[in-house]
């Protein structure tokens, strides 16, 4: 984790533009969401990189069918997000 | 001492990975998910890049009979689906689609010193308490896997 957060410092100083482009939604809005990755990671055992890198690489049942629950649902929630006119 | 070393060199070639692939950028990702609008269909590469070489060379490195620094292999073995993993894996997706964060590139993120991404991290945090809450509370009040 401390390797990821002293990449992200390299990745500022070298490629600003790879980093620099963050959310500009409210607080509150990023709160809920930040709040649904991380109490959704720990209960399904995993996340994009976990299941969706490592564990179809192992070709594990398990983060075949997680990788496909959490794809459809952001693309669902996308899709429900443009339909309210919020996207 | 060498598994702090290797875990942090990991850690920064794992978060130049996300940065160059266009990971840490929420708007990209929600493009990636955004299929029934303007879909912007580049970071299926990275993801389909990444599983390419790992499937290769996973079966590389499991031919060894342990790990380079461990004495065993830690790699998880259960099989089974349920409703905590689908479950789980539901409530990610959303919050995934609605921020266009996931964990990886949110910790990477803390870089750009974007108060929302601290906001974001923090809260992501206390979702990861919460879980643990919310289960000794169900596993309290009844057997549960």
């Amino acid at each position: 984790m401390a390797g990821l957060i002293v990449g992200g410092f390299i990745l500022s100083a070298l490629w600003p533009e790879t980093i620099m482009n963050q959310s500009t939604r409210t607080p509150i809005y990023l709160a809920v969401a930040g709040w649904l990755v991380g109490f959704g990671t720990v209960m399904g055992s995993g996340c994009t990189s976990g299941h969706g890198v490592c564990g179809l690489s192992r070709l594990s049942i398990r983060s075949i069918v997680a990788t496909l629950s959490f794809m459809i649902m952001g693309i669902v929630i996308v899709a429900a997000m443009r339909k309210l006119g919020v996207f | 001492m060498i598994h702090l070393a290797s875990y942090f060199v990991v850690g920064i070639l794992f978060a130049l990975g996300l940065g160059l692939g266009g990971m840490t950028d929420p708007h990209r990702v929600q493009g990636f998910l955004d299929i029934f609008g303007d879909w912007d269909p580049s970071l299926a590469f990275v993801m389909i890049g990444a599983v390419c070489f790992h499937v290769v060379t996973y079966r590389f490195i499991r031919k060894r009979a342990t790990p380079m620094i461990s004495a065993h292999w830690h790699i998880p073995e259960r099989k089974d689906l349920n409703a905590k993993l689908i479950g789980g894996s539901l409530i990610f997706g959303a919050g995934w689609g609605l921020a266009g964060y996931c964990p990886g590139p949110a910790l990477t993120s803390l870089a750009s010193l974007d108060t929302n991404v601290y906001i974001f991290v923090g809260c992501m945090i206390l979702g990861m308490l919460s879980f643990g809450f919310v289960e000794t509370v169900i596993r309290k009040s009844k057997s549960y896997n």
